[in-house]
This record gives structure tokens, C-alpha cells and sequence, in this order.
């Protein structure tokens, strides 16, 4: 008896031993590459299940032929829908570019034009269509001359498959966009590979395909000034999408010159550093993140509520604003200050 | 007859076995204190854990250059890395958890972890 009693004590605690040892073991296999002019981080679960090399492969070759068709500068099916469309003629066009645009007509109604892929043209001026961006910005008569009725995406006619450009300076660009696409044409590849549960990231930008069997997952939210925003749980199939002043830009004469340009000042964004939209469609989530930017700190709860967005957050100089819904899911960083409520209107 | 009770020599080695199971409790769920370990991934390369506990520089060799690292007990940063932009030198010290930087021309994040339960991801 007392050997028993002895015996089922010390498997008991061996039992509770391997449950403490067991926590470290990674639940999820990591990949990176750099792929679509980024940083690409790839978390599968459950580990040890998947090829990883082969996954990694056909993530990076479907990126790549993605990254090459909507290049807004490099040679591709962009670039030469760009030189057709300026010359104002019908034609027919590439398949992989159609999608873009439809989703940028879409975002530039629900953005009352202020998110507008048909300017490229204004973002060239600036210097953003160069790997390395740099000055001088545009002058003022060039930007006159660029604001004095500029393109829209109602300036595409399509019929089918043909396209028309109806304004001498339409030049797509879809920065703001055409990453959005590209994460959820790789999450459609990741489900056709058979994968259970992942989390996408391209360059700070994520979506989760799945979750975990017993958890959700777990992400950092970097701040803008550095260190820790804050962490969320997400669930399966919602994508975050940040749109900063930090990201792309220079210096030019001691001010810094991003690169999401306002087309109501035709002018870098100001008052907003950053912009953060929870969705589960990535495209919608990235297109807002940038809207929300180039809207202010004033405005930006009004267009989240034009785009459909309950989940949104904004970084300023001195605070950070949530919507309410937003608010109670990110748990902020160590010794963050609470988040500024704002209601949509 | 004692057969049902438990001798001193019993309670003795249950106790230490108790011990053992709360240690490693604590050591498995207490958050750890300040950052313990760099995180270096570069592309196509498995990722470099290089633990946060003396002074050293280290270089790591990427497709533009070298991006040199320096590491102090609990932080770590990206003191000089290729680019005309310096965007991963501006993130400055890395010492809280999930704090990172990236250089883009180099293809490599740097990320310190330590407290807190790990992230699956970082958006930035």
C-alpha cells in the first residue's frame, strides 16, 4: 500500500514535470526569404507536418511573377499597361493586371478618391519610383500643373478585357494595394498546399490563414518610435496592415519626405506617423491603412467608417488613437500609455 | 503494522520530487526580465541566437555588405548596415521584448526577445 501510494506520487509529479519542461518545445516552423521587394516571414503549423523548403519555393515563385506583372516602375505587364493607357488607344489588357485595377476603382469610391492608384505620375515626381527614393521633390509649378485636374481611375475605360485611358497623366501606381493582393493570392496558394494554419508576413504586414489547434496566435505590434506598440490575438483569416511615414522617404533640406502623397495637397501625408487596420480582407485592410494616413488626425474615424473599418489605430506625435472595437483586442506594450478612444462617427 | 503509512525516507524523496516540479514551473512561465537573446534571421539562412549576456561586436555578412551588430548585457543594435537611409540603424537600442530592426538592403531582421510569451509574428 504505502509503496503504491508512493509510486503513484513520484508519477504524478513526473507527469507535472513533462507538462513544465513541455511548454518551450515550438508549436510552428519559421521561414523567411525576401521576396515582392521585402522581407517575407512564413510561420507554419502544426511543426514538422510540411515541406518547408518546397512551400518556401512556391511562395517565393508565385511572389516574384506577382512582384514583376505590378512593378509600378520595372518593366511588366504594369509597366507596359501604363505606356498603352497614355496613349489613349484601346487595347487589350494583361490578365494580371485587371484585378488591380478593379480593386482600385473599388478603393478609390470608398475612399472618396482619397486613395487614388491613378496618380503615379505625382508619386514619380517625388521621387518614389526608384528603389532608392530620393529628391528634390517637385517644384511648385510642377505640382500645379500636376493638381490642375488629375486622373482618376475613372479615367480607365474597360470593356472586357479592353482597356482605354482617357487622361494624358494616368499612370498607375499601386502602392497601398497590389501588397494586399499578393498576400491573399499566397494565402490561396498556402490552403492549395495543404497547409492547415500559417501566418503570412510580408515585410511587417500579416495575415493568418487557420489557427492553431488550442491557441490563437500571438502578434507584436512594432511602434513606429521604436520598441513595442502592443500585442494582439488573431484569429483565423484576419490580416493587419500598418501604413507609416517611416517606410519609404528621405531627407531633403531637414524635413522628411514620405512616401504616401495626400492628392488633395499632392503633398507628403501630415499628422498621422502611422496607420494600423485589422480586416479580413487584405487588400481593403491595406488600401484603409493608407487612406487613414493621407485623412489626418482629425478626419481619419470618418473615412474608417466609409471604408467599413471597425478596426483601426493611429499613431501621432504625442498618442495613439484606436476605434473602440480595436481598442479592446490590443493589450499595449510595457509602459505605454492607454490608447485615446475615438468613436466613429 | 505501519504498511500504509508513509516512512521518513518516503516524504523525504516526494518532497524533493515536488521541489523539482515547482522549479521547473517557475522557470518555464515566469516572465524572464529584460531581453536575453538576439534573434538575427536573414534570408534563406536559419535563424542566428546570439544570447544578450556580455559586450561584442559581431558582423554579419550580407548581399550589400556587412551590417555590423552590437551587443550589450540585455540590448543589442544595428550600429552600421548598408543604405543610404539608415532605417535600421534609427531603431536605435533593441532591449524590450519583440524590439526590432530591419535592413532591407541586407535581407536580416534583428529581434531581442526575453519577456513575455513569445510572438508568432512581428507587424511593423
Amino acid at each position: 500500500m504505502r509503496r503504491a501510494t508512493t509510486l503513484t506520487l513520484l508519477l504524478l509529479l513526473a507527469t507535472l514535470l513533462l507538462a513544465a519542461c513541455g511548454r518551450e518545445e515550438p508549436d510552428t516552423e519559421q521561414l523567411g526569404f525576401y521576396a515582392f521587394g521585402t522581407l517575407v516571414d512564413l510561420s507554419l503549423y502544426p511543426a514538422g507536418q510540411y515541406d518547408v523548403e518546397a512551400i518556401g519555393t512556391a511562395v517565393q515563385e508565385e511572389l516574384e511573377i506577382l512582384h514583376t506583372s505590378w512593378h509600378a516602375w520595372e518593366p511588366g505587364s504594369l509597366g507596359r499597361t501604363n505606356e498603352l493607357l497614355a496613349l489613349q488607344g484601346e487595347f487589350s489588357a494583361p490578365p494580371s493586371v485587371l484585378p488591380l485595377i478593379e480593386r482600385g476603382r473599388e478603393m478609390e469610391a470608398l475612399s472618396e478618391g482619397l486613395f487614388n492608384p491613378a496618380l503615379g505620375r505625382l508619386v514619380a515626381a517625388w521621387g518614389f519610383h526608384q528603389d532608392d527614393p530620393q529628391g528634390p521633390p517637385p517644384d511648385e509649378a510642377t505640382l500645379a500643373e500636376l493638381l490642375d485636374a488629375p486622373p482618376s481611375m475613372q479615367d480607365i475605360e474597360r470593356n472586357g478585357v479592353r482597356l482605354r485611358g482617357n487622361h494624358p497623366d494616368l499612370q498607375l501606381d499601386f502602392g497601398g494595394l497590389a501588397k494586399g493582393l499578393a498576400v491573399e493570392r499566397v494565402l490561396d496558394l498556402l490552403a492549395e498546399l495543404g497547409v492547415e494554419a500559417a501566418i503570412f508576413n510580408a515585410g511587417g504586414d500579416l495575415m493568418t490563414l487557420g489557427r492553431p489547434e488550442t491557441r490563437p496566435w500571438r502578434v507584436g505590434i512594432r511602434h513606429p518610435h521604436g520598441g513595442v506598440l502592443g500585442s494582439i490575438e488573431l484569429d483565423a483569416g484576419e490580416a493587419l496592415f500598418t501604413s507609416g511615414d517611416y517606410e519609404r522617404g528621405y531627407d531633403w533640406e531637414g524635413e522628411r519626405i514620405h512616401h504616401v502623397i495626400d492628392p488633395r495637397t499632392g503633398r507628403p501625408s501630415r499628422g498621422i506617423d502611422s496607420a494600423t487596420v485589422l480586416h479580413h480582407d487584405p487588400a481593403l485592410a491595406d488600401a484603409a491603412a493608407t487612406t487613414l494616413m493621407i485623412a489626418g488626425p482629425e478626419a481619419w474615424p470618418e473615412y474608417a467608417r466609409k471604408m467599413g473599418i471597425d478596426h483601426a489605430l493611429v499613431v501621432l506625435e504625442d498618442r495613439i488613437e484606436a476605434t473602440p472595437a480595436l481598442a479592446d483586442r490590443v493589450q499595449p506594450g510595457r509602459d505605454r500609455e492607454p490608447f485615446v478612444v475615438r468613436e466613429l462617427p | 503494522m505501519n504498511a500504509g503509512r508513509l516512512r521518513w525516507g518516503d516524504a523525504l524523496i516526494g518532497s524533493l520530487a515536488a521541489g523539482i516540479v515547482v522549479a521547473a514551473f517557475v522557470l518555464a512561465y515566469t516572465p524572464a526580465g529584460d531581453a536575453r537573446v538576439l534573434v538575427i534571421s536573414q534570408a534563406g539562412v536559419a535563424p542566428q541566437h546570439e544570447p544578450l549576456d556580455r559586450a561584442r561586436v559581431l558582423e554579419v555578412q550580407g548581399p550589400a555588405g556587412i551590417t555590423r551588430i552590437e551587443i550589450e548585457p540585455g540590448r543589442a543594435r544595428c550600429a552600421d548596415s548598408p543604405g543610404r537611409q539608415d532605417i535600421c540603424e534609427s531603431s536605435g537600442w533593441l532591449q524590450a521584448h519583440g524590439d526590432v530592426a530591419v535592413s532591407l538592403p541586407n535581407r536580416l531582421t534583428l529581434q531581442v526577445l526575453g519577456t513575455d510569451p513569445g510572438f508568432d509574428s512581428m507587424h511593423y
